[in-house]
């Protein structure tokens, strides 16, 4: 996941810290991963908080370390650059930016809504068919979008559907079920989270290859996820023949035309979101096109779909979200001088020792491991270390950890899941929980983990099993 | 991808907001067809006896669609039978109608001064839930064959699931006749909200002004569009017209009854805190004299 222009010499340096200045700059990162997790106590936004360390480390790290300085050695040319702009891995900035401006434009077409709509009425108002579409969309959604978007979508249609439907005392047990499957969704595919982004460029796993290991898991979740869902918050089916037409007379009302402003439109970009699958599935196989990277992919398709509407693609860049870019730039900055500190490979000695539990044993240990740190605090700095650390543990024979090894998916795995076990541990259930609140429902922090906890463990532990006997 | 941004919700909330409204947009109100029944009529009139039948027999000519499908009872009180608003609700109250057909004025000569409609359909619009048609005065009403209802006008502000309104509208629409669905969104009370918008730096005042009118148009027009199908389904040998607009009411609708050369104008007049008419069909009512109204 390194930036695309960093020179290899310049990023393997091994410089000479004392252990000392290997603790500072420890202590300052614990300082950061402590601020983060008290970002709604500081009421400051994380693109801040981590710039503000960026800052203050860059700084040090200019006294006290031996930073690789401009010119970079590029393709054979000698580049000069400030040191922070390597440090940032362009390739993934790339692909949130584009992905997220993507969307976005499509988003406009109607055709998410039109999707959501279509499947509440194929439902026939039904709880219990409703809450399997509404699973199996948030699902995909998180897949192919991104597990924010996703939830805001099948979220709020929640509210909307089952307030006509009335039957707002299930709102709770669907919203907390979607919230859940958000995370489930996110590791179908190479970009359908962060984590899955960083980790799985590092490791070098293609687009296909990680779908292949990773969709039997998430189709197995899924269905525990909902099953659970269903008996844990008594959704039950229509067994009278007046509720059930009624039920129908009520979801029939929605019109899922309604949102489509263009049909030309909609089926551009239904035919558009088809080829981004498509294109980024196959980036890794295509001549020249595997040389720019998914990044490339994701913004072509972006600046594509601009063109609808040409004059007014100001209202989509004020739309990006600037904060997240912000923070992984920052972020990246942060970790690349921690590597120089060496903070990197001291965490990585201690991470080497649960390793060396066995192949089983320290394989699962790094996963609850990773999934108890994301439940408390954000999993991409943990997920960016991770696999920094796992790419400088060679095997035993000294050979690169192939993209096949359970330690990759250990973390990919444990930085998802991580994320249902607090309300906390993910955006996407922190969205749940702001729909819930914005409907008059209670639910606390404890509320949250209390009722998150059995599905997060029944997950966590389906992919234990998957991890160590299927993959 | 998953941007697990914890401080995010901010953003997420207005979102969430956003698609929360293109769903609810998406959630349309359908019409429901019901049939109406009209099962006995009240004439209500001032004049002698022989003068009151031939009122009565003027109205059931009128109104010759309630025949469509029912046999109905009809009664005809003349003004010997009643001198005050009290003996007249007695009367109500006794034969339990269910129309009450009468005009405005009831014993008094101040209908010549188009400001009020009489105490008698003041008191009656509100103190029964009897629909009530009030007829053109006697003294003013044109000789000659009678109109019929080939063109009737249902008139409201807000149609959007007024089942009840379409419903008695469609009832007294003659065979082969028109009915018009009007929706008029009032410009002062859009305007009243467009100020208060335009001090809000938050909101794009333009954007408002066009979004607001398009949506309570837009929604108007699909609840009509709902009535047509579910009269066309229910086999009524009617047509459905609609008109959604919007200007100052009371010049709107008056243009709107010239327009469509309505022979009966549908509207309600219950006030939801039963103080008085309707705050638009009281102005209507005494502004269109020439047109029977059945006051809901």
């Amino acid at each position: 996941m390194l930036a695309i222009f960093v020179p290899q010499a310049a990023d393997h340096i091994v410089p000479e810290v004392s252990v000392g200045i290997t603790l500072f700059f420890t202590g300052i990162l614990v300082a950061l991963i402590v601020s983060l997790a008290l970002e709604e106590k500081l009421h400051a936004k994380k693109s801040l908080i981590v710039g503000l360390y960026a800052v203050v480390t860059l700084l040090l790290g200019a006294i006290l370390l031996p930073l690789p300085y401009s010119p970079y050695l590029i393709g054979g040319h000698e580049l000069s650059m400030p040191v922070y702009i390597p440090a940032i891995d362009w390739g993934v900035i790339t692909i949130i930016f584009g992905a997220s401006l993507f969307v976005d434009v499509t988003s406009r077409s109607g055709l998410f809504t039109w999707i959501a709509i279509r499947l509440t009425k194929a439902s026939g108002g039904d709880p219990v068919r409703l809450l399997w579409l509404y699973g199996i969309m948030t699902v995909v959604f998180s897949a192919v979008l991104n597990n924010v978007t996703a939830m805001i979508i099948v979220g709020s249609l929640t509210a909307v559907s089952l307030n006509k439907l009335e039957r707002n005392d299930k709102l709770l047990g669907f919203l907390l079920v979607e919230g859940l499957l958000t995370n489930v969704g996110g590791l179908l595919t190479l970009i359908s989270s962060v984590p899955n982004i960083i980790v799985g460029t590092a490791a070098n796993i293609s687009f296909m290859a990680f779908f292949y290991r990773a969709s039997l898991f998430v189709l197995v979740a899924t269905i525990a996820t909902i099953l659970l869902g269903a008996k844990r918050f008594d959704i039950v089916g229509l067994r009278d023949e007046d509720a059930r037409t009624e039920a129908q007379s009520l979801v029939v009302s929605f019109d899922e035309n309604d949102g489509i402003e263009s049909q030309g439109f909609f089926w551009f970009a239904s035919a558009m979101l088809v080829l981004f699958i498509v294109a980024i599935a196959t980036t890794s196989v295509m001549p020249y096109v595997s040389d720019l990277g998914m990044g490339f992919v994701a913004m072509a398709f972006a600046a594509v779909m601009l063109i609808k509407y040409k004059g007014e693609v100001d209202q989509f860049y004020r739309g990006v979200d600037w904060d997240l870019l912000g923070f992984f730039a920052a972020l990246f900055v942060v970790i690349n001088v921690m590597e120089h500190a060496q903070v990197l490979a001291l965490i990585g000695q201690g991470v080497e020792r649960i390793v060396d539990l066995g192949p089983t044993l320290g394989t699962g240990a790094v996963m609850v491991a990773t999934a108890a740190f994301s439940s408390v605090t954000d999993n991409i700095p943990l997920a960016a270390m991770l696999a920094k650390i796992i790419a400088d543990m060679p095997l035993a024979d000294g050979m690169v950890r192939p993209p096949s090894d359970p330690l990759w998916w250990a973390v990919i795995f444990g930085a998802n899941l991580g994320g249902n076990i607090t309300p906390i541990g993910s955006a996407s259930t922190l969205v749940a929980v702001t729909i819930i609140h914005k409907h008059g429902l209670r639910l606390s922090f404890g509320g949250f983990v209390r009722k998150a906890l059995p599905f997060a463990l029944m997950q966590i532990a389906i992919a234990a099993l998957y991890l160590l006997w299927a993959l | 991808m998953t941007s697990p941004d914890h401080g995010h919700h901010g953003t997420a909330a207005g979102k969430v907001d956003q698609f929360e409204s293109v769903f609810r947009a998406a959630t349309k109100t359908r019409f429901e067809y019901s049939a109406v029944q009209v099962e006995s009529v009240l004439v209500v009139s001032d004049r002698d006896e022989r003068a009151a039948a031939a009122f009565g027999e003027r109205v059931r000519s009128q109104f010759g669609v309630l025949k469509r499908g029912e046999n109905i009872r009809w009664r005809v009180v003349h003004g010997g039978e009643y001198h005050s608003v009290p003996a007249l609700l007695d009367i109500v109250e006794t034969e339990r109608p269910g129309l009450i057909c009468t005009y405005r004025h009831l014993h008094s000569d101040s209908w010549q001064w188009p400001y009020t409609l009489g105490e008698y359909i003041d008191v009656l619009s509100q103190v029964t839930t009897t629909p009530i048609i009030v007829l053109p005065h006697p003294d003013v009403q044109p000789e000659g064959a009678v109109r019929g209802t080939k063109v009737v006008m249902a008139m409201t502000d807000h149609l959007v699931g007024d089942h009840m309104l379409v419903n008695w509208a469609a009832r007294f629409t003659d065979e082969d006749g028109r009915l018009v669905l009007s929706n008029v969104e009032d410009d002062a009370v859009l305007k009243r909200f467009i100020e208060a918008v335009g001090k809000i730096p938050s909101i794009d005042t333009d954007n408002a002004r066009v979004t607001i009118q398009d949506r309570l148009e837009r929604d108007a027009r699909d609840f009509m569009e709902s009535c047509s199908e579910e009269i066309i389904r229910a086999e009524l040998p009617i047509s459905v017209e609609s008109v959604v607009t919007h200007g100052h009411h009371l010049t709107e609708y008056s243009r709107l009854v010239e327009e469509h050369e309505a022979d009966l104008l549908v509207m309600h007049t219950k006030d939801e805190d039963q103080l008085a008419m309707h705050g638009l069909a009281y102005p209507l009512a005494i502004e269109v004299r020439s047109v029977p109204l059945l006051l809901l």
